[in-house]
């Protein structure tokens, strides 16, 4: 999943991009709210932590100009105004959640989780896959009782397909939400990670989680239960 | 104990030099009255002197002889109130009207001396006696005295008819300067009234500065109210600006330590962790409502009921996944007389703990206190149906910078602001238990 971070302040854009990042993250950043709202416009961004205090284009104003213009990810405003008068007016701009600084990275961690399976049409952060059960607050994949190991961007592809139940995923969409913009890609890793998927969640090859639609993509095939 | 009003003060001030001024006017013209009448009395009786003196006569015997055209009726008449008596050695002339009276003795004058007496006690006459010489035909003089007596009831009348007459006009011009002063007091004092009603609308909130008409007198009190007004507001302003600075130009330093200490902070993180949530809790708590608390005294009247609903949608947006139903029963005219940004951060607050800690409920009851008032003062309710706070913890949540809840950005941070928003506003937080199983927070703020 992509996540855009706007923040003006290096030291906290740094710490936050490293942290986004281990938790699995591809992160664009970015310091003003020009730029920010370029980045979120452009590109295909899953989920975009905005500061309020930005410098050139306010935060609100970002957030308003990409709800205006159609732009549907979930936004995170990230605050120094814990005032409620600015949540509220963060909120009605068109922003789904807020976190002041300071700030528990955890709790920062754990809004944009759910903030990213409520996007997905997720309530809870188990998802439910057939045998196969996804918890997206703890990136862990069980089979049955038994823990399936995943690299990180194995389980990065796993996510972004249940995070689109019913969709077909293009390769490109897959690999432009699991890598960063300045990322080297290639999409045939894309066909690599989804086969090494395969073989790790359904080894006996009697499921077939994931479909290949021929020219087209992936799509999950499992009923989901939320 | 009230004091007593400036137009009574006025009134019975007024009401009392009138009575006075009056009284005097009245004694001054009473006793003037009393001598013109008095003098021209006098001038009637030497003029009865002459009178007599024209018809007197001393024949060769040294006898008084008196014209007999010499008839005034009254002179005539018995206890007519005019008696004359002629005094001589020898002989001696009354008027026909003192018959039966008891002439004092008035004793004697030099000739061509008269003296005039006033009533005194026991003689109940205005007397008047002149002295003469009468010329005798052998050249010798003859002294005579001639006495007249007016009854003092003469002028008496004449008198208490201007008495009652000056009273009655004196009564008159005092009930119109009566009602004159009424009418000053009243067209004086409207201008007074007008700026109390004034100052009124601005301490309810129905206007921001004096913005009437006053008379030349007035205007400083006005333009100085107003200049306090604005001096007031930019005061706050500028303190509520500084303090927000510093509370928000803490922050981001902070968010970076914070952030950063699970990468950098070894061993001392969750200690250094703790420091930095002591820090954030004190701005939270502190510097922040150090800045809104800062409340105009005559603040205006924001409607309560928008502010709650942008509240309850801004948190169903955040909080959409628990799907909770919020019952809102709101007087609709219900107001908060402070500023909106603290009835966001009130509602904000306590909304956000029920949305919390509620499984699936939400209420939101609340009205004014007192609606005749012109500050009506309200009171609310916010409930949920959560696990509700325990007993032990109640005292504990009610003490400042306590934390209900670990896991989460707590009840106690959220409280905590509250307690001191509503203690800026003089008002009561409570917490109780509610029907719908969870907590309760009740919040009054009173009426004045």
């Amino acid at each position: 999943m992509r996540v855009l971070l706007i923040e003006d302040d290096p030291r906290l854009q740094e710490t936050l991009s490293k942290h986004l990042r281990e938790a699995g993250y591809a992160v664009d950043v970015s310091a003003d709210g020009i730029e920010g709202l370029y980045l979120g416009e452009e590109f295909p961004i899953d989920l975009a932590i905005i500061d309020l205090g930005l410098p050139q284009l306010p935060g609100l104003e970002v957030i308003r100009k990409l709800r205006n213009r159609g732009r549907d990810f979930p936004i995170l405003v990230l605050t120094a105004r814990s005032e409620w008068q600015d949540k509220v007016a963060g909120l009605e701009a068109g922003a789904d959640d807020y976190v002041t600084k300071p700030f528990h990275v955890e709790e920062l961690m754990a809004r944009i989780n759910a903030l990213m399976r409520r996007a997905g049409g997720h309530a809870r952060p188990l998802v439910e896959l057939g045998p196969i059960t996804i918890d997206l607050t703890g990136q862990r994949v069980f089979r049955g009782e038994e823990e399936i190991e995943l690299t990180t961007y194995e389980y990065k592809v796993l996510n972004y397909l249940v995070m689109h139940p019913d969709e077909v995923v293009t390769k490109t969409a897959l690999s432009e939400h699991i890598y960063e913009e300045d990322a080297d890609r290639d999409s045939n890793v894309i066909e690599v990670f989804v086969g090494r998927l395969r073989r790790k969640l359904d080894p006996d090859g009697t499921l077939n989680p994931i479909e290949t639609l021929r020219g087209r993509g992936y799509r999950l095939a499992l009923l989901l239960a939320a | 104990m009230r004091s007593f009003s400036l137009r009574n003060r006025l009134a019975l001030a007024g009401t009392l030099v009138l009575v006075i001024a009056l009284g005097a006017v009245g004694l001054a013209l009473n006793a003037a009255n009393q001598r013109v009448a008095v003098s021209s009395l006098q001038a009637r009786m030497e003029s009865y002197v002459y009178l007599v003196l024209a018809a007197m006569e001393v024949n060769d015997n040294g006898r008084l002889q008196m014209d007999a055209e010499f008839a005034d009726p009254r002179l005539n008449q018995p206890s007519s109130g005019i008696y004359i008596q002629i005094q001589g050695r020898a002989d001696h002339w009354t008027s026909p009207s003192s018959l039966g009276l008891q002439w004092p003795d008035l004793g004697t004058v030099a000739p061509g001396q008269g003296v005039f007496t006033e009533p005194a006690k026991g003689i109940g006459f205005f007397s008047y006696i002149y002295g003469v010489g009468w010329q005798l035909a052998d050249e010798s003089i003859e002294p005579y005295a001639v006495l007249v007596l007016v009854d003092e009831s003469e002028i008496r009348q004449e008198t208490s008819a201007f008495r009652l007459g000056l009273w009655r006009a004196l009564g008159a011009a005092g009930i119109i300067l009566v009602l004159a002063q009424v009418f000053i007091f009243f067209f004086g004092f409207r201008p007074l009234k007008q700026v109390a009603g004034d100052v009124a609308r601005v301490e309810s909130g129905q206007s921001a500065r004096l913005e009437g008409y006053y008379p030349r007198e007035l205007e400083p009190l006005a333009r100085n109210v107003n200049r306090l007004l604005e001096t007031e507001k930019s005061n706050q302003d500028r303190i509520r600006n500084a303090l927000d600075s510093l509370a928000h130009s803490l922050k981001t330093p902070l968010a970076v330590i914070q952030a950063g200490l699970p990468l950098h902070g070894g061993k001392s993180e969750a200690s250094m962790q703790n420091a930095v949530d002591e820090i954030r809790h004190l701005i939270g708590t502190r510097l922040e409502r150090a800045g809104a608390s800062t409340r105009r005294t005559m603040a205006e009247p924001v409607a309560v009921e928008p502010q709650l609903q942008r509240i309850i949608g801004s948190l169903q947006k955040v909080y959409s996944h628990k799907m909770i139903e919020v019952e809102c029963t709101l007087e609709k005219s219900m107001a908060f007389y402070g500023e909106k940004r603290d009835l966001l951060e009130l509602l904000g607050n306590l909304l956000d703990n029920a949305f919390k800690y509620g499984e699936s409920r939400v209420r939101v009851s609340g009205g004014a206190l007192d609606p005749d008032a012109s500050r009506p003062g309200l009171w609310m309710h916010i409930e949920d149906d959560g696990p509700g706070i325990e007993e032990s913890q109640l005292a504990q949540l009610l003490q400042r910078g306590t934390r209900g809840d670990e896991r989460v950005e707590g009840h106690g941070l959220g409280l905590a602001i509250v307690m001191e928003l509503v203690n800026a506003y003089q008002g009561a937080l409570g917490i109780d238990h509610s029907e719908l199983g969870g907590a309760r927070i009740a919040v009054r703020f009173p009426a004045g």
